[in-house]
């Protein structure tokens, strides 16, 4: 499984409607479509849930992304449909596909949309304590920084005569050590640095804390919700009075 | 009242069986900029943690004596009120840019501080253009060179309005044209602002122009303390085992030979100068 | 003494990130077998770019690379690393076992040597580098100078051909340089290649007689270091500054000093001055006669 598919979570600034809503609306939305999603194992009011989904893709602009995040799962849909199909059905195995596709969408569109900043400030306003919120956001920041760090790493065992391919799992279990050990002590001594910098900025008295970014919830943002709001209801009815649907909402395939 | 004064000040490191520092006595005053020369392990490091008082209180360990940053005591006042007199710039700015954007990093110390927000904008836009990083505000801390990095860390601290800048080899990871700029920044800092700029520095053919005082460090104590020429021309200076200016090896290996008699020049334009009226 | 045949050609070499970022444009290099040269250029030039194509750890997009007239193409980082050690600017990058003597026997291990050879010459690598009074100690508790002692040791230790080293003046005071000195002197002696990426234009000027100097992924300029990197027009191309020395040359002749161009070294400067004065002086003396 390639880590390329890490990508279509990974945040770009655009400036799309779906871009500038809440994050705190985006993460309901996340939400809502992933319960929704577990709610079925029909394949119709999956597939309607999906269709609800692509003009959010296209408003945000994410066509590519998603693309590139669907293919990286390739590897995991057959997984599916072969046990799944083994075990159960056909039918149900593409079901399943379909719900996968819905909640990883949904998730996506979220981290490929929000900002790692405004997610920290959802997270206050929340009331999730600043220390928790902030810890949040520094991982998000040093990411890039430790993944070139292993890079240099690499580099300097190779340079002594670490080989990167090697045969057997013990041995491949063993070789990770040169990469790891200098990984984790790096991050332990950044780990300390990080922490005295941030002591000499006056981290640590929350309480007077002011902001410097805020995030509002506007109109547009209420107006989202309340589709939000409006869309699970309807999923719940569905899901109580399925038996009264019409046959074709409740179709399975005969496989 | 002095900036900072190290009163007999005693500290070793809780792990550590020798003293780091010795016996050090120390006054800092305003509008000053300040070189901190020493070998490798003399002691500069630790010297520089004392003070905003990292040391003692983020780096426990043991001591005697005491340091007074405007009679503020380092070991009972609390580093976050300390920050707004002396603020320190690292050694390397990678770890200190927390922050997704540059902008947010400005602005970082003083949400700590509970700075209201119209206060952050003014004081950022000012910093902002002291520094010349205007068109970075947008960008992560990986997207800049080494020297914005620098740029950002500096305006990051500054932006606190200290009294005091020190610099722990700021110019290490940068190539020559930028070290300079950026020491030619801290020159600017210190006279448009009075921030008494200390720096702690290998480079000496870049720094020693610009410097007032020279603090020399051998062996956890402070082997002296002075005006930039006095201490250029002194035999401590010349003993020690650190990477001498060009023009002032030359012009000492000169008046070693007796041909040349005044004081060794800190740069290259005393140099010239003294040529010129020589004439 | 350099030698006739190229150790290492580089030959038309291009190289783009994945991201489609161009660091290297149409690298042409010659190097000859106990030659010191010295590459510098601004950051982001492509030194270590350069360097790491040396022994494979970046491939080129086009050009190719020979080593003693093998092309590097099909080789593993980790056989070429038997010919080319490349040391890093960061020794914490490399530490990882128990104690310092286990480290260097690491680097020795892919060397499939002997028990005893691998001792002996462990033992002698760490008497070389003064390291064998911390032979028990772990790495982690190695101030940082002597860090970067061990992690030149472990690339010494191998022996290879080729020494590559990444900035090694870097936060280093005038002992460890003087140390770091010596050891290329006796490392020239046995034959060895030696290229060294530094900013540190001093260090250049007194110890590295040829110089390439990059500038944005090309070599702008490639030759003895005294041409190069005294002179005006390269100098600001590649955003480096003039050494000290030649700076104070121009300002002289600007004052109607007239010091020849030859004049580059601190001795030379010193010889210069001193005669300047001494002949002054007798003009002087003449005048009041």
């Amino acid at each position: 499984m390639s880590l390329e598919f890490l990508n279509a979570f990974k945040f770009q600034k655009k400036n799309t409607f779906v871009h500038n809503l809440d994050p705190r609306a985006k993460l309901l939305f996340s939400i809502v479509y992933s319960i929704s999603a577990l709610m079925f194992t029909e394949i119709v009011p999956l597939f309607i849930i999906f269709l609800t989904l692509i003009p959010m893709i296209l408003l945000g602009k994410m066509v590519k992304e998603w693309i590139r995040s669907i293919r990286g799962l390739s590897f995991l849909v057959i997984m599916i449909i072969v046990l799944n199909t083994f075990f159960i059905s056909l039918g149900y195995a593409i079901a399943m596909i379909i719900r996968i596709s819905i909640m990883i969408t949904a998730f996506s569109i979220f981290f490929l949309t929000v900002h790692p900043n405004d997610l920290a400030l959802s997270l206050i306003s929340m009331k999730v304590p600043y220390p928790y919120a902030f810890s949040f956001s520094l991982a998000f920041r040093f990411v890039p920084t430790i993944a070139n760090e292993a890079q240099n790493i690499m580099d300097a065992q190779q340079s002594r005569g670490y080989e990167m391919k090697t045969s057997g799992l013990i041995n491949q279990i063993k070789n990770l050590f040169p990469l790891l050990v200098p990984l984790i002590i790096c991050s332990i001594k950044r780990a300390f640095n990080v922490a005295e910098a941030l002591e000499s900025r006056a981290f640590g008295s929350f309480k007077d804390r002011t902001y410097y970014y805020i995030i509002e919830y506007k109109f547009k943002d209420w107006l989202f919700t309340i589709y939000l709001i409006c869309f699970f209801i309807i999923t719940i009815y569905v899901r109580i009075h399925f038996s009264f649907m019409p046959e074709w909402f409740a179709w399975e395939m005969g496989v | 009242m002095h900036l900072i004064e190290f009163h007999n000040f005693h500290f070793r490191y809780k792990k550590n069986k020798e003293y780091q520092l010795n016996d050090i006595n120390l006054k800092i005053d305003d509008n000053k900029f300040i070189l901190l020369c020493g070998q490798t392990g003399s002691g500069k490091t630790t010297l520089i943690r004392c003070m905003n008082g990292l040391i003692p209180q983020f780096y426990p360990g043991f001591y005697r004596g005491y340091v007074n940053v405007l009679g503020k005591d380092t070991a009972e006042t609390p580093i976050a009120d300390l920050s707004t007199e002396i603020g320190i710039v690292f050694q390397n700015p990678e770890n200190q840019l927390i922050s997704m954007n540059v902008e947010h990093e400005i602005a970082f110390g003083m949400e700590n501080l509970g700075v209201p927000r119209e206060e952050m904008e003014k004081r950022i836009k000012e910093v902002i253009k002291l520094t010349e990083i205007e068109h970075l505000l947008d960008k992560a801390p990986f997207e800049l060179s080494g020297g914005e990095q620098q740029r950002v860390a500096i305006a990051s601290i500054l932006v606190l309005e200290p009294r005091v800048l020190v610099l722990d080899e700021p110019t290490a990871l940068l190539d020559p044209s930028m070290a300079d700029k950026i020491i030619k920044l801290l020159k600017r800092i210190q006279m448009e602002k009075r921030v008494t700029i200390i720096i702690s520095e290998h480079r000496m053919d870049l720094v020693i122009p610009y410097v007032n005082e020279i603090i020399l460090l051998e062996n956890a104590q402070i082997l002296e303390h002075g005006k930039r020429d006095e201490v250029l021309n002194g035999e401590n200076f010349q003993r020690l085992n650190i990477n001498k200016p060009v023009i002032y090896s030359v012009f000492s290996k000169l008046k070693h030979e007796k041909l040349y008699k005044e004081q060794v020049p800190a740069s290259i334009d005393e140099a010239i100068r003294y040529f010129q009226n020589y004439n | 003494m350099p030698q006739d045949y190229p150790l290492i050609v580089v030959n038309d070499v291009d190289y783009s990130y994945l991201n489609g970022t161009v660091a290297l444009k149409k690298i042409n290099l010659k190097i000859f077998k106990g030659e010191l040269v010295g590459i510098m250029g601004k950051n982001g030039a492509g030194k270590t770019t350069l360097i790491r194509t040396f022994n494979g750890l970046i491939r080129p997009t086009n050009g190719n690379i020979y080593i003693n007239a093998e092309n590097i193409k099909s080789k593993t980082t980790g056989t070429l690393s038997q010919k080319v050690g490349i040391i890093f600017q960061n020794p914490q990058h490399q530490v990882f076992s128990n104690t310092v003597e286990e480290e260097i026997k690491y680097s020795l291990k892919s060397l499939n040597l002997s028990k005893s050879e691998t001792q002996f010459k462990t033992d002698e690598i760490l008497k070389k580098f003064n390291l064998d009074k911390y032979r028990e100690r772990s790495p982690l508790n190695l101030s940082g100078g002597e860090t970067k002692k061990l992690a030149v040791a472990s690339i010494f230790c191998r022996d290879p051909e080729i020494l590559i080293f990444d900035e090694p003046t870097l936060g280093q005071d005038a002992k460890e340089i003087s140390f770091f000195i010596e050891l290329i002197n006796s490392e020239m002696k046995k034959g060895k290649t030696i290229i060294i990426v530094t900013h540190n234009i001093e260090f250049a000027m007194e110890y590295i007689p040829r110089t390439v100097l990059m500038a944005d992924g090309k070599i702008v300029a490639d030759g003895p270091t005294k041409k190069i990197i005294t002179h005006e027009f390269l100098v600001t191309k590649s955003a480096l500054v003039l050494p000290q020395i030649s700076q104070f040359n121009l300002a002289l002749n600007k004052i109607g000093i007239a010091c020849p161009d030859t004049i580059y070294s601190k001795n030379t400067m010193i010889e210069f001055l001193a005669d300047y004065i001494r002949n002054k002086s007798k003009v002087v003396s003449g005048e009041n006669n």
